[in-house]
């Protein structure tokens, strides 16, 4: 290894960064080269250097006060929240594709329902020869009456259903 | 460093709805996040609001904090995350300013404020020659002494670009204090 590539690999070998094979190989060249040594020992002094002036600096501390209005913070977006971190409702961070596929998903279910809604209800006439005419209201109404023909007796039958089609009684 | 088994406990007390678990989790963590913001961001004020919104974060996504991972790293990297976004966003603040004026006066600059605000400290004074992205590896791997795997983690980086943006770091710094700040130099 020459000189100039250990002086390019000192900078991490001076904080044990390097792959075991060239911190061997850099180790080997330096045992054997005053000037990489040297330089080697300059990094290691201005690292350490950096590193006790770092922790003379001390470690900065908060405010009381400061500290527990953040704590409020985050008990208040609890309880606006429902209080589980995550949970629905809260900002919680999404990948951007989701909010994509929400939309997509929204979407979808648009167009669905337009191919399938079909056409709009309109009394329908029973086969020939039942003598039944169906009469069924529209679609969005609450309640559904459906009146039956009989051709012979001219009987009629009306059953009413609600919205949900469940059987509310009839009238004859 | 893993997670210790009160964190995991104050973890799950704070999942299952008992917020107030949270702050004895984070407390031991105050101090140190602090500090690490203000070598981010290199001023006090803008690193106690990076503080802040890091907790806030944490808290908000700590249902997705994998526990095999040391809690202490997981918050650096969130705070990291958070001191990153505010300096792009002040860069680009500036550039528009810059535009918009087009080098009017000094006096109504907004950074003419927060420089007066900076941390100066030979420390700060020293991280201020690295680029953002040196000054996150250096402060990470040096000076927080993560790993270089969990500096990596946390930047979001490869173990490559953390080595070579550290090698940059070291060596800017080495001459930073050559020239400037020699009374640094241990031993020597």
């Amino acid at each position: 290894m020459t000189c100039r590539r250990v002086h390019s690999l000192i900078p991490l070998y001076a904080g044990d960064d390097l792959r075991p094979r060239l911190a061997w190989a850099v180790r080997a060249h330096v045992d054997a080269c005053p000037g990489c040594r040297e330089e080697l020992e300059g990094f290691r002094a201005a690292m350490a250097g950096v590193k006790t002036a770092a922790k003379a600096e001390g470690v900065p501390d908060w405010n009381e006060g400061k500290w527990n209005a953040v704590m409020a913070r985050v008990a208040a977006e609890a309880r606006g929240a429902g209080s589980v971190p995550g949970s629905v409702g809260m900002r919680v961070f999404r990948p951007r594709w989701a909010a994509a596929t929400a939309l997509g998903a929204v979407l979808g279910l648009v167009v669905l329902s337009l191919l399938f809604r079909g056409p709009a209800p309109q009394p329908e006439r029973a086969p020939a020869g039942s003598g039944m005419v169906i009469a069924s209201g529209d679609s969005r109404q609450d309640k559904i009456a459906i009146t039956m023909i009989s051709p012979d007796s001219g009987l009629q039958v009306v059953w009413f259903l609600d919205k949900n089609f469940d059987y509310e009684g009839e009238q004859e | 460093m893993r997670m210790n088994e009160t964190e995991k406990e104050l973890v799950a007390m704070v999942l299952s709805g008992r917020t107030e678990a949270f702050e004895p989790l984070v407390r031991p963590y105050r101090g140190p996040l602090l500090a690490l913001a203000c070598r981010l961001t290199r001023n006090r004020e803008e690193a106690l609001e990076v503080t802040q919104e890091a907790l806030l974060r944490a808290f908000r996504s700590l249902a997705r904090y994998d526990v095999s991972r040391s809690f202490k790293n997981w918050l650096f990297q969130i705070a990291a995350n958070e001191a990153r976004d505010r300096t792009r966003k002040r860069t680009r603040e500036k550039a528009a300013f810059d535009d918009a004026v087009h080098g009017a006066s000094a006096a109504a600059d907004p950074e003419a404020g927060r420089e007066r605000q900076e941390l100066r400290s030979d420390i700060m004074r020293c991280l201020a020659v690295l680029s953002p992205r040196e000054r996150e590896v250096f402060v990470l791997r040096d000076l927080e002494e993560l790993d270089i795997k969990e500096t990596a983690r946390a930047l979001r980086c490869s173990s490559v670009s953390v080595r070579v943006n550290l090698s940059s770091a070291r060596r800017k710094l080495r001459q930073a204090i050559r020239d400037n700040f020699p009374h640094l130099e241990e031993g020597r």
